[in-house]
């Protein structure tokens, strides 16, 4: 729980909560799970509703599915560029999708109308532990793609344009699943902090321009994280013109 | 411990609640659903619009090129369909002309033979009759030429042997020849 310097009733926003599941030695959030889940089963059904009976004239589902590939193929190619950008378009636009249905999810689902034995559901990315293991497989990601494409040339990245550059390259790795992971988790949780805040605060009408906003920042953070995803892929692959 | 906040009706709502299991919580202002209901229905009355008139625009563009690609597919079918009745056409036209060319070779050569045959066959009647005539000449003059040697040596002889007795016999003999004949 937040500490606050005075007890008043938002603090009893039960940040911090978390309904523990058991696993082996494990202690699980079982909150981000059970949403994560919904989350997953909602894009799956989405998805498998829109390309089910697949038409020339694309209406409906097909439609919009049609304008998300095509949206994050243009994001894809422009940053991981026409060679490679079809070896990870399905990882992007997984991550955009399952993020972004994530954010809105959790600023839209009334999740509190379910009430857990402890925790509360929300957003899983407003779950560090969700946007860690995103950002660490974006991680994987780019060192897979880097290696896979160039093999141990791939290290030749670390001292270009010169060897100077090889210690801030080396903390790059370490930098950027931690910015991926906290930018990620800390504007979805704040939205959510701000929203319940206020809500507290002044139930009505008060919290809507804030979660409009947040609403605004959910997609923006989504497609950030994607968008970053690419970027790094892409300088992994990415073959200097020699 | 005091909460100041007690007042509220809300406040100490999660605390006592917490402590429940699985549930349901139908607080209208600690949920936030009188908010999130207005959220929802001002995406939902905003989405659409948005969102449907980009999806609207791919779908036209789509089925216009659709319709565009159709099109094109008729065209270069029915170039293709005039294309092929041209090619039958010219095939039965050049069929028709090679036909009337083996007619025309045939009959220019059947002519020919039989013209050769014709011009052969006066050139051999031509040379027969040449023949012909030279041997009837020749013959003519070997006929004469004897005649007048024969005469000659007849004139010859005649003048020692002709005697009055003789020409009687002659005379004679030529009645008999005659009387026979």
């Amino acid at each position: 729980m937040v500490p606050l310097p005075f007890s008043l009733p938002f603090a009893a926003l039960e940040v911090g909560q978390h309904l523990y599941w058991q696993l082996g030695g494990l202690k699980i959030h079982g909150q981000v799970f059970l949403s994560s889940w919904l989350v997953i089963g909602a894009l799956l059904a989405l998805v498998v509703a829109g390309t089910r009976k697949l038409e020339r004239d694309p209406s409906g589902a097909q439609n919009l599915l049609e304008f998300l590939w095509e949206y994050l193929r243009d994001i894809a190619r422009e940053y991981i560029g026409e060679k490679a950008y079809r070896d990870w378009l399905p990882f992007i636009g997984t991550l955009f999708l399952f993020i972004f249905v994530s954010n809105w999810g959790g600023a839209l689902v009334p999740w509190k109308l379910i009430h857990l034995p402890s925790g509360e559901l929300g957003a899983p990315t407003a779950d560090i532990n969700t946007t860690i293991a995103l950002a660490l497989l974006v991680s994987l990601a780019y060192f897979y793609a880097g290696l896979s494409r160039k093999g141990f040339r791939y290290f030749e990245y670390y001292v270009e344009p010169t060897p100077i550059m090889l210690p801030f390259k080396i903390v790059e790795d370490f930098t950027k699943p931690l910015s991926l992971s906290f930018r990620l988790f800390g504007n979805i949780l704040a939205d959510e902090l701000v929203v319940a805040v206020l809500a507290f605060l002044v139930p009505l009408i008060v919290p809507l321009p804030v979660m409009f906003l947040g609403l605004f920042t959910s997609a923006i953070q989504a497609l950030i994280f994607a968008t970053l995803a690419a970027y790094y892929i892409g300088e992994a692959v990415h073959e200097e013109a020699h | 411990m005091i909460d100041p906040f007690l007042a509220f009706p809300f406040s100490s709502l999660p605390l006592l609640a917490a402590e429940g299991g699985l549930g349901l919580n139908l607080d209208p202002f600690e949920t936030n659903i009188i908010n999130l209901a207005i959220v929802i229905a001002g995406l939902v009355w905003f989405l659409p619009k948005v969102m449907g008139s980009i999806l609207e625009r791919r779908r036209g563009a789509i089925l216009s090129d659709l319709e565009e690609v159709e099109r094109r597919l008729q065209e270069a079918n029915a170039a293709l369909l005039a294309a092929q009745q041209d090619l039958a056409a010219a095939q039965t036209k050049a069929e028709q002309i090679r036909i009337e060319g083996k007619s025309r070779a045939d009959a220019i050569r059947l002519d020919s033979e039989q013209r050769t045959v014709e011009e052969m066959a006066r050139l051999k009647q031509s040379a027969a009759s040449d023949l012909d005539s030279e041997a009837s000449r020749v013959s003519e003059q070997l006929r004469r030429e004897a005649a007048r040697r024969a005469i000659e040596r007849a004139l010859a002889e005649l003048p020692g042997q002709l005697d009055a007795n003789a020409q009687a016999k002659l005379i004679d003999r030529s009645i008999n020849t005659i009387g026979q004949a």
